[in-house]
């Protein structure tokens, strides 16, 4: 018996796969229609109104910022400059430079926080002995301060430090000492070894979520059918968890190009600007050099890169299971 | 449909209910400020001033002796759970002046040193000042320029006595055009430091005292596989007292130009030999901001550097991390220039929002008094007034190398866009270092990029 | 033993092997930051590496634990981080709510908004909010914090919750509103009980944003009565020199809370909530 038939069972009365997407199909009866023009604005509005005054208002202020050679005491003059923030980011190698290294952290974070999140939570799903304590384990260097965990991964990957002692003095791997942190990339392959190990633990957590939700019914018809563990995975498991990948993805992905406070303390940017990533170049713009307009413009054109890779992102994804058929 | 709106509704009034009693709890408070004090004539700016307002003028008339008034101080006494210093500040030196001066409650509030600037500009950003503040000398004339600091000079009395008994080059960190924006607190210079035992292994018998000594000894160590000396990046604290020894300058008298003091042939040697050095192996790659080489707080009690240029912290931070470490002080090598080192340390300032400058002025003067000044010195921050030289060094046999390489050393330039010049200097010198440029064409590069940082207001 | 369960310790082995190196891995710097608590400073951080502290001393965390009202800190982390976390997973909760089961005018446009919010850096957004707040008469309080908190949470909160309110058989809320309930009673009754795990999930990490904030906490606290957990680590940390025994010691205090949190909401995470719900 061919597995989308299994799968068909999910269905609901309406033809939709329960489990996937929003409900935007078919729509309500009519006789709905008068009482929805008001529920849902009023789930919304307190929650909303709270954001739209805390968040949405600080933002358009900061967009705002950009536009000025702002000037942070109070009653000071700001100097109105249009894009001149924005062209002077556009010639700041620099800035290129930190646009660069955001991106190579996260095309080095995100695949390996999502696989290895998913492949743990996979493991510790089902009832186990020992299972409660694993899944604190490996929640452990999430809920650790990232100060403590970026003192100790520059300790770790020091010239004279663990790593160097683990692939030279034990392994013999390389020939000599690699002095990780002066180098750019292999500063940010040090940098994003610490973001990796501390975010597995956080997607293994969305995921052991989303995986509870997946009926156990159809993995064991599934499984009665004949599939293996990867087909069940791919037909059952992975259609049901989709919305909780399409946000770990998302927020990974949001997450590694702000990320600041790991690279802050292990490299500081350096040396001489090598590892600076687009957050830790807009602090110093802002914080140290007073220059609160540019690094407001860097602080959008980040924003702004990061809202248009994830809404492509989720279009390309939400879309995957959306044609009726298990792939 | 009534029912639906009384049930939705009973979540939402919940959520805003909470959210105005939050509020109201805390506007209860008195409408918080950085001055923090609930009592008397010193007002803060209630939750009823908007963020227009910007400094608060009209009411300095109001700080009178005869009114109590409290004033708000931030530093960094405490960071680091350093007991000693907080403990002498609130049980000896805030009672003395509190006792000489009945009306004025000082608060001290501690602020992590690595987040005090920030905290500072958003405050200033905000209108939530303190009143008085433990700057660090860099961030001075920043703050002037932003007219956050207030002038003191003119307005104070007793600056005049006051400033011309502080070290010169202290007292250069709170100059702004022609003013000076508070007087100095604290202060701290290099001097080196070397390891008897690594410099012995190389047959090397006293530290390096000149240029000569240092370019000798370095290939003698290097066989022993010592680094003959070990610093953290080329920023002025680290490159000025080597330019200055050396007989150069990082700009004119007047901290208009760098092009021709910068890039000058005296500062070409200094640099070059620096660069050699470093070539030769004989200075490691800490010094270009490789955060992964061993920091000079280990490397120079372990053996793995022979000197390095620091500060007077380190005695009690060996004291405690390595306690058979016997560190050998002496002074930064001479070269045509002389022995010249760097000032560090804090100034005090007062903010032009406070609301009780007269209040605030009797403390900044107290704090160069011997009162303050010696019984932080036991501490371990080195007194600016140089009238009480004697009386420091007999209570801190350890500072004695230091003040008297204080009485040469000069500040950094006291221009706002300080921190800029450093990361200049850092990025355009490191090539050189590398061996990507020559040391002249890195020199005239920074040279050429500091000018107008010289001369920028922000 | 029978092939059965011969198969499944064929499985269970690799399993558990699979799962002890990985939390090893994960775990090994976190006992190194323990063993390192446990050190006089002059045994800290050393080369070569040290795991068993010797000699071994409980005087960090006395120090911490004794140093200016570190417990006094602490409970204003709790109080600050219990109530944070509860407002905002009722308010995202609510949201997410709405987004998920209804269409709306302007419903995409403003869940975009919501997730921009989510993606602006949150340093860029400190001075406009410190001089809001400001306005607002909550700084240098615990409403501050409170309210600002809950408001930066909402975004991540929201977005995750809709994702798997959405992924709720619509059936089963169809059945009642065939009874006749209304959608504040299927919000209480339906979604929320099938949503435990998830809910537990936000719990966990908005429990824990809050706990480690440090930047705001910075910023509108001046009263050192006042101070959260974060700024209080970080005042461990010296000008010249930091004692990291000391830091490690206050910070593997600050940890306990979070991971008591996480063993409490974790047992939520239990599959087949809605199996049984689909088959009635």
């Amino acid at each position: 018996m061919p597995l989308t038939a299994t799968v068909a069972h999910a269905r609901d009365a309406r033809g939709r796969r329960a489990g996937v997407g929003p409900a935007t199909h078919a729509g309500p009866t009519r006789r709905r229609r008068p009482r929805v023009r008001f529920t849902p604005y009023l789930f919304i509005a307190p929650g909303f109104a709270l954001f739209a005054l805390l968040i949405a208002y600080p933002m358009v202020r900061a967009f705002q910022m950009s536009f000025y050679d702002w000037q942070i005491v109070q009653g000071a003059a700001s100097k109105f400059t249009g894009l001149d923030n924005y062209v002077k980011a556009y010639h700041d190698p620099i800035f290129w430079r930190a646009l660069v290294n955001s991106g190579a952290y996260m095309a080095l974070t995100v695949p390996a926080q999502v696989a290895l999140g998913l492949a743990v939570a996979m493991l510790l799903k089902a009832k186990a002995p020992g299972r409660a304590l694993f899944r604190a384990l490996f929640y452990l260097p999430v809920v650790t301060s990232w100060v403590v965990v970026s003192l100790l991964f520059q300790y770790l990957f020091a010239d004279s430090g663990l790593v160097n002692y683990g692939l030279h003095d034990v392994l013999h791997i390389t020939a000599h000492n690699t002095s990780w942190l002066s180098g750019r990339w292999t500063a940010l392959f040090a940098i994003a070894a610490l973001g990796t190990w501390k975010g597995i633990g956080w997607s293994m957590m969305i995921f052991l979520a989303a995986l509870q939700a997946v009926p156990r019914e159809l993995e064991e018809s599934a499984a009665v059918d004949g599939a293996n563990t990867w087909r069940r995975f791919r037909a059952v498991t992975l259609p049901a968890i989709w919305p909780a990948m399409v946000f770990v993805t998302v927020m990974l992905v949001i997450g590694g190009f702000n990320v600041f406070i790991s690279v802050l303390l292990m490299t500081g940017g350096g040396p001489a600007d090598q590892t600076q990533v687009l957050l830790t170049y807009m602090y110093k713009q802002a914080f140290t050099n007073l220059d609160f307009g540019y690094g407001s413009a860097i602080a959008i054109v980040l924003t702004a890169l990061v809202f248009v890779l994830s809404v492509v992102q989720m279009r390309i994804m939400r879309r995957t299971f959306d044609d009726g058929v298990a792939p | 449909m009534k029912r639906v709106r009384v049930r939705a509704i009973a979540p939402v009034a919940a959520a805003l209910c909470l959210a105005a009693a939050a509020t109201a709890c805390s506007s209860s408070n008195g409408g918080t400020s950085a001055s923090g004090d609930k009592a008397g004539a010193s007002t803060a700016p209630s939750a009823a001033d908007t963020a227009a307002a910007n400094t608060p003028a009209a009411t300095s008339s109001s700080s009178d002796d005869a009114k109590p008034v409290t004033l708000t101080f931030w530093g960094t006494y405490g960071n680091g759970g350093n007991k000693a210093q907080t403990d002498v500040l609130s049980g000896t030196i805030i009672p003395a002046f509190e006792k000489a001066h009945p009306n004025i409650t000082i608060k001290y509030v501690d602020i992590p040193y690595d987040s005090l600037l920030q905290k500072l500009e958003t405050s200033a950003a905000g209108g939530e000042l303190p009143d008085l503040i433990r700057s660090d000398i860099n961030w001075v004339p920043k703050f002037a320029a932003l007219g956050v600091f207030a002038q003191l000079d003119g307005k104070m009395p007793d600056f005049d006595k006051l400033s011309a008994d502080t070290y010169p080059g202290s007292l250069a960190t709170t100059k702004w055009q022609g003013h000076y924006y508070g007087l100095p607190l604290d202060t701290n210079t290099r001097v080196m430091i070397s390891n008897a035992q690594a410099l012995s292994s190389a047959g090397i018998t006293a530290p390096p005292s000149t240029f000569d000594d240092l370019k000798a000894d370095a290939p003698l160590l290097k066989a022993k596989k010592i680094s003959v000396f070990a610093d953290k990046g080329l920023q002025g604290w680290t490159l000025l007292p080597w330019i200055w020894s050396g007989g150069g300058e990082i700009a004119n008298a007047d901290l208009t130009k760098a092009t021709g003091y910068l890039n000058s042939p005296q500062n070409v040697a200094t640099l070059q030999m620096l660069v050699g050095m470093y070539k030769a192996g004989e200075i490691p790659n800490l010094l270009i901001g490789n955060t992964g080489a061993t920091s000079t707080q280990d490397g120079l009690p372990k053996g793995n550097y022979a000197t390095i240029l620091d500060g007077p912290w380190m005695h009690d931070i060996w004291a405690a991390q390595y306690p058979k470490f016997q560190p050998t002080y002496s002074p930064v090598p001479s070269g045509p220039g002389g022995s010249i080192s760097v000032v560090g340390g804090e100034d005090i300032v007062m903010t032009k929002a406070s609301k009780n400058p007269d209040a605030a002025e009797q403390f900044i003067a107290f704090t160069q008094t011997a009162d303050y000044q010696i019984a932080m010195a036991k501490t371990g921050q080195m007194s600016v007034v140089k009238s009480l030289d004697d009386q420091e060094a007999a209570a801190v046999p350890y500072f004695a190398p230091y003040i008297k390489q204080l009485q040469t050393a000069k500040p950094r330039p006291a221009v706002p866009e300080a921190p800029k010049i450093d990361t200049v200097l850092q990025d355009d010198l490191t090539p050189a270092f590398q061996g990507k440029t020559s040391v002249q064409a890195a020199l005239d590069k920074a040279a050429k990029d500091i000018d107008p940082l010289l001369t920028a207001t922000k | 033993m029978t092939t059965a369960s011969v198969a499944r310790v064929r499985v269970a082995v690799p399993r558990y092997v699979v799962l002890i190196v990985g939390a090893a891995i994960m775990v090994i710097p976190f006992l190194y930051m323990l063993s390192t608590s446990f050190k006089a400073q002059q045994y800290v951080l050393t080369t070569p590496p040290q795991f068993i502290p010797h000699p071994v001393t409980a005087s960090n965390y006395t120090a911490a634990w004794q140093s200016n009202h570190f417990g006094r800190y602490f409970l204003n982390s709790v109080v600050v981080a219990v109530v944070s976390t509860a407002l905002s997973l009722l308010l995202s909760s609510m949201m997410a709510f709405g987004f998920a089961r209804f269409r709306f005018a302007g419903r995409e446009l403003l869940f975009r908004l919501l997730l921009l919010g989510l993606m602006i850096p949150a340093m860029m957004l400190i001075i406009p909010q410190f001089v809001l707040a400001k306005y607002l008469g909550l700084l240098d309080s615990y409403g501050g914090l409170v309210v600002f908190y809950v408001g930066s949470s909402l975004a991540l909160n929201t977005f995750l919750l809709r994702g798997f309110f959405e992924s709720i058989p619509m059936e089963l809320e169809q059945a009642m509103e065939i009874d006749g309930a209304r959608a504040v009673t299927r919000y209480f009754r339906l979604i929320l009980p099938l949503s435990k795990p998830v809910l537990a999930t936000a719990t966990i990490f908005t429990f824990l944003a809050s706990w480690d904030e440090f930047a705001w906490a910075l910023t509108i606290i001046n009263s050192p009565e006042k101070r959260t957990l974060p700024l209080a680590i970080q005042l461990f940390q010296g000008q010249n020199q930091t004692l990291w025994g000391l830091v490690f010691a206050a910070s593997a205090i600050a940890v306990i809370p979070v991971l008591v949190i996480f063993l409490i909401f974790q047992r939520y995470f239990v599959q087949g909530l809605t199996a049984g719900a689909l088959k009635g």
